[in-house]
């Protein structure tokens, strides 16, 4: 008998020892098709064969395509691209102006600019809309101070406010995206061009050629996002009778007869349109995804701004904090603190009722409730299992199967939550459902896979960049000085990640809390989630509850939010607290 | 900055256990079609310090990770102390082989203290708090790092951090001790210093200890024993004065360090294993190791190691060739010459005395260095053995053997 450990030791044998290593790996493919796949892949093809899964006669038929593209049904189309064009161009225009003022200014206060991009990418785009809509509808706060707006209202209740807000909601994306490409481009270049003749011009042309790419992507994503929206259209394209393609799929799903075909039909051309936008942004970007960013790059010079392009630029940053966060927060509040607010009926009067009644009316604060418990046991879910699409990812990136769940997420990524939620509603309704015993339909179970299924590819997106950054060896060492499996990843892996993970899980519950599309379609009868509850109040004209719920719900968040960062400032060992914190 | 070295105290040395024996047995490991490691047996006795040195993708680090247990072989077989711990039918993990390992990139946990780091392979082997807090003092002592306990991983330099993951390898007294280049990251006169730390301190732990590297002189310094991969194959285990002055193969003569390789050819036949073959050269006949069968009348490369050129005058008899000085470089015993010869070029060919570029010069050359192939290697300096034809900086016991 050999002495030690060793001889301890049992071996393993090997068709355990293949379950071991193949049935966790198996489990979780078998969740990704059966959340991701699955419903979705069901509910695309009864487009084309809409007898397959008994939604019509025939077998093969274009039908469902030709009616979108038919004269009712065309302008919708027509209008969400038109709409999402135009906040792809005003957000990156914008966007590239805030990061450049960002970056490569002295301009005072741009620090602020970073929490306010934070807030726009938490806030949904619904709830922009509704505090414009508060501000401007009639009786409206403008018309409450006296500042008639029925000219802007004219304007902003169609196309053009779509544009804004959708614009609004995709800035902090395209001012990331091109910030982080700034943050990159040392002044190297733009002075090796000035060295070898080139005046001004030149330099500056060479580096937007060298953040061409940066453009392209936070055009592409904010044209996805926009054209996949749901919460505008249904709040103030509605409102404005602007027909656009989210809000026809979610009447065709929800109007009697339901028209699954007709959704699905244009569940592709949405899907087709933000593939269309990242195959645009990669065709633009063959072999121009410049590598900029090395050991040698040098720290850049801020330019130091004059008294007029100080003051213009100021101006024009508060323009852009006001359009996005401060007139959806004061319509909000304002709201919700006046009485008769958007009625006719009587002069409002400033009051804390509305809050009072969410507080104490079950109709009001259970939708919070409901929504805050799934929105915890989601983040919870999503990041757990965004963890292992992540390792996943990192460490099978070249093989086959990375590549598969790679393309996968991303196309999760791009695929609009209404078709996701419509998926849902279709695949297990089926009878086939019933007869394999799967009963979840109309249940809180579909809702929260429909959740998890939404939240997981950007979970599993903004974790791949950390899991990838983290050393094998740093397992490795675990393992090789004792540890098991296990007790590695808690020990070496999650001190690393904790900063991330905790991130993660705080971007999913607050997307999650605030949900619009999903929560719309699979909510279980009589137990609505938040958003729902304050469209419903909304569309009840009982604008002063909802709007509370609003305030109250964007509160939670922050209340959340900041009792995590104070637990981690408070509770985390010093040591995880020293890993990617600035000196 | 002080590099203490404290061995272990007399009253613990009775505590340390034999190191593992070691056994590999046609291990092969293979990426798709790619085959990293290709039918590869060696022993390691226990207690004995092997080093496995070849050039980049030769497979010594997927060796290295298949003994640790952070991979499997594709087929073959690994035991430790008898113990099977990866063959067909069984695989130990990482944690259960009793090894500890010095990583390349030093793999400390950068949300620990460096106290916290060393103390982790203790908490895993359940040593008690008291114990495990003596064990690692003495173990931070004997790398000189004892008063830097508190700090973390980027408050230390690199040199420092490798020291930390030296006393975490050896603190719980593991059987077998892996180093996967832990010197590579390091600069020139670090390296020096904490490869003697290595080499004293594994020896003092008793364990065994298998180290790879890329960089020959490292080897040479620190080996019981050497293995030389090439292509996932074991070119030759030997002791490092074997490898030395009978290389196996052309590889193997390359790779442990030449000045040169000149044109020649056999004046008579000789077989592989023969003592010596007759090689001549312009000036005259030369004895020289024959790597393999050679027929009189072929033709021939001599490989010759760096301390068996002597320059002398043009006109000194027993000057075998003569050339033209072409490069100097001072290197504080005397200088390193670069000798355009009519058969080759020979570099790093030291003498006292400096011989100005463009001066004509006799070589004489010792035939103990000198080794006659067939095989007449790449003249692309960028290829993986010609990029070793340069003076190895061997430590001295076996730069002077032919001298």
């Amino acid at each position: 008998m050999a002495e030690g450990v060793v001889g301890r030791l049992r071996p393993r044998v090997g068709s355990w020892r293949s379950v071991l290593r193949h049935g966790p790996a198996s489990a979780v493919w078998a969740l990704l098709v059966a959340i991701l796949i699955l419903p979705i892949a069901m509910f695309l093809v009864i487009a084309i064969s809409p007898r397959l899964l008994g939604q019509g006669d025939q077998w093969f038929t274009l039908r469902a395509f030709a009616r979108v593209l038919s004269p009712s049904l065309l302008p919708a189309a027509v209008n969400s691209v038109s709409v999402a064009l135009a906040a792809g161009v005003g957000a990156v225009v914008v966007g590239a102006a805030m990061a450049w003022l960002e970056q490569r200014t002295d301009l005072p206060g741009r620090r602020l600019w970073s929490g306010m991009m934070f807030s726009l990418m938490l806030a949904p785009s619904y709830l922009i809309a509704l505090g414009w809509e508060r501000l401007l509808e009639p009786a409206g706060v403008l018309d409450v101070l006296g500042l008639h707006a029925a000219w802007l209202r004219g304007h902003f209740y169609g196309p053009l406010g779509v544009s804004v807000v959708l614009g609004v909601k995709g800035l902090p994306f395209a001012y990331l995206a091109i910030a982080g490409a700034l943050r990159g481009l040392g002044d190297e270049f733009e002075d090796a061009a000035r060295v070898h003749g080139g005046g001004p011009v030149t330099g500056l042309r060479i580096s937007a050629s060298l953040l061409a790419p940066a453009f392209w992507s936070a055009f592409a994503i904010v044209f996805a996002e926009s054209v996949s929206d749901f919460g505008v259209a249904d709040t103030l394209a509605h409102d404005a009778h602007f027909p656009v393609l989210t809000y026809t799929l979610y009447t065709a799903i929800d109007a009697f007869p339901v028209d699954f075909p007709v959704a699905a039909a244009i569940g592709w051309v949405l899907l087709g349109l933000a593939g269309l936008a990242i195959l645009a942004q990669n065709l633009a970007m063959r072999g121009r995804a410049y590598q900029v960013l090395g050991g040698r790059t040098r720290q850049v010079r801020r330019r130091h701004l004059g008294v007029v392009p100080r003051l213009s630029a100021l101006a024009g940053a508060t323009m852009v904090g006001i359009v996005g966060v401060g007139i959806p927060l004061l319509g909000a509040l304002a709201a919700s603190l006046f009485v008769g607010m958007g009625t006719l009926a009587a002069s409002p009067t400033l009051t804390l009722d509305n809050y009072r009644r969410v507080l104490e009316s079950a109709a009001l604060h259970a939708p919070l409730a409901y929504s805050a418990e799934m929105a915890f046991v989601t983040a919870f879910l999503a990041v757990g299992l965004g963890l292992v699409c992540a390792r996943a990812l990192s460490t099978t990136g070249n093989r086959l199967s990375g590549r598969i769940l790679d393309l996968m997420l991303l196309t999760a990524v791009a695929l609009p939550g209404i078709v996701f939620a419509a998926g849902y509603i279709f695949t297990y309704n089926l009878p086939i459902m019933n007869r394999m015993g799967i009963h979840i339909y109309g249940t809180s179970l579909l809702l929260l896979l429909g959740y998890v299924a939404t939240a997981l590819p950007s979970t599993a997106r903004v974790l791949v960049g950390s899991v990838s950054q983290l050393q094998s060896s740093m397992g490795q060492a675990a393992r090789v000085h004792g540890a098991g499996a296990i007790r590695a990843w808690f020990s070496s892996s999650l001190p690393l990640l904790a900063r991330p993970i905790l991130n993660a899980w705080l971007l999913t519950f607050s997307a999650t809390l605030l949900e619009l599309p999903v929560s719309q379609l699979l909510y279980p009868p009589g137990s609505p989630p938040v958003s729902v509850g304050i469209t419903k109040a909304l569309s009840a004209y009982d604008l002063g509850g909802g709007t509370a719920m609003e305030v109250v719900s964007i509160a939670l968040v922050l209340v959340v939010m900041g009792a995590t960062w104070l637990g981690w400032r408070l509770l985390a060992p010093r040591g995880w607290k020293r890993i990617g914190e600035a000196r | 900055m002080t590099m203490a070295l404290n061995l272990p105290r007399t009253d613990d040395a009775a505590d340390l256990r034999a190191g593992h024996a070691v056994r590999v047995r046609d291990a092969v490991r293979t990426y798709g079609h790619l085959a990293a490691l290709d039918r590869v047996s060696f022993d390691v006795a226990p207690g004995e310090f092997l080093v496995l040195l070849g050039p980049s993708g030769s497979g010594k680090s997927t060796l290295l990770r298949c003994l640790a247990g952070i991979e499997r072989l594709s087929s073959g077989a690994v035991s430790l102390s008898g113990a099977p711990v990866n063959d067909e039918r069984t695989f130990v993990p990482a944690e259960r082989r009793d090894l500890s390992m010095v990583f390349q990139d030093y793999a400390l946990w950068p949300h620990l203290t460096v106290a916290q780091n060393v103390a982790f392979a203790l908490r895993r082997r359940s040593v008690a708090r008291d114990e495990a807090g003596r064990r690692v003092t003495e173990a931070l002592d004997q790398v000189g790092l004892a008063h830097k306990v508190d700090r973390h991983p980027n408050e230390l330099s690199g040199g420092e951090q490798q020291r930390v993951a030296l006393a975490r390898a050896v603190v719980g007294r593991p059987r077998l001790l892996l180093f996967d280049e832990p010197l590579s990251n390091l600069d020139a006169h670090l390296r020096e210093r904490l490869r003697v730390q290595i080499s004293t301190l594994t020896r003092a732990h008793r364990a065994t200890a298998v180290y790879i590297t890329h960089d020959q002189s490292e080897a040479f310094a620190l080996a019981d024993r050497i293995g030389v991969l090439d292509r996932g194959r074991l070119a030759q285990l030997d002791t490092p004065e074997a490898i030395y002055h009978r290389p196996a193969s052309a590889f193997v003569a390359r790779f442990t360090g030449i000045s040169g390789s000149l044109e020649a050819t056999a004046c008579s036949s000789a077989s592989a294993g023969a003592e010596w073959v007759s090689v001549r050269l312009r000036r005259g006949e030369l004895r020289a190791r024959p790597m393999d069968g050679i027929d009189g009348g072929a033709r021939v490369t001599l490989l010759v190691r760096p301390d068996a050129a002597l320059l002398t005058t043009d006109t000194d008899p027993r000057a075998i060739t003569t050339g033209r000085v072409t490069d100097i470089a001072y290197r504080g015993r005397g200088y390193d010459h670069v000798v355009d010869l009519g058969e080759g070029r020979l570099t790093g060919v030291h003498d006292r005395q400096a011989h100005p570029r463009g001066s004509s010069v006799g070589v004489v050359l010792d035939p103990a260095g000198c080794h006659a192939t067939l095989d007449p290697g790449s003249s692309d300096p960028l290829d993986r053995s010609a990029g070793a034809e340069s003076t190895p900086h061997l430590p001295s016991p076996v730069r002077g053997v032919a001298a």
